[in-house]
């Protein structure tokens, strides 16, 4: 097991009750892939440093969680085809 | 130093050695993450990681800012994290 830690950016427009299930669904399919959350942060809306497709802020997460290598390549692919997410990135802390 | 003194050549002993008369000499820096949080450097800790950019959003040189080698490559690598995540600036004008 690795320690691992996703940031993930969400659309502006979203409810935050709506982002907030689908930061549920992102931990569901970590968790269905054999990851253990160890921390869970919600930012709340943030404004980005530079303009990203037209948008100027973002609600902003944090997850943190131990997987196997290479468990993640599924949930890497589903965050970058979701039109819900902004931007997302998998960091390992060392 | 007396003032007769000032304009004396040099004599051909004391030529080679750098001029440290007058300069002077800067405190020796030390590593900031290595002070503070045992070398481990946080890509989301903006406030911290602004210390090492210039007001136009570069990445300061360790000779600038007295990082050490490891910690200078973690902070230019959580800067370049930062910047992918919007949190800090890649330009600014």
């Amino acid at each position: 097991m690795r320690a691992y830690e996703l940031m993930t950016i969400f659309r502006p427009e979203m409810a935050e009750d709506d982002v907030k299930k689908e930061l549920s669904q992102v931990e569901k399919a970590l968790t269905d892939s054999g990851a253990e959350i160890t921390l869970s942060d919600f930012w709340g809306k943030r404004r980005f440093a530079y303009e990203i497709n037209h948008l100027n802020e973002g609600y902003y997460t944090v997850t943190q969680f131990n997987a196997e290598p290479g468990a993640l390549n599924d949930v890497d692919r589903a965050l970058g085809l979701s039109d819900q997410v902004i931007r997302h990135k998998f960091v390992r802390p060392e | 130093m007396s003032p007769r003194r000032k304009n004396k050549k040099p004599r051909a002993g004391t030529r080679r050695r750098a001029p440290e008369r007058g300069r002077r000499r800067p405190k020796k820096k030390t590593c900031y993450f290595c002070d503070q949080n045992q070398g481990y450097v946080d890509y989301k800790d903006v406030a911290a990681l602004r210390k090492f950019m210039s007001d136009r959003a570069k990445i300061r040189s360790s000779r600038v800012t007295g990082n050490c080698p490891q910690c200078q490559r973690k902070v230019a690598r959580a800067i370049k994290n930062a910047r992918e995540m919007a949190l800090l600036p890649y330009i600014k004008r």
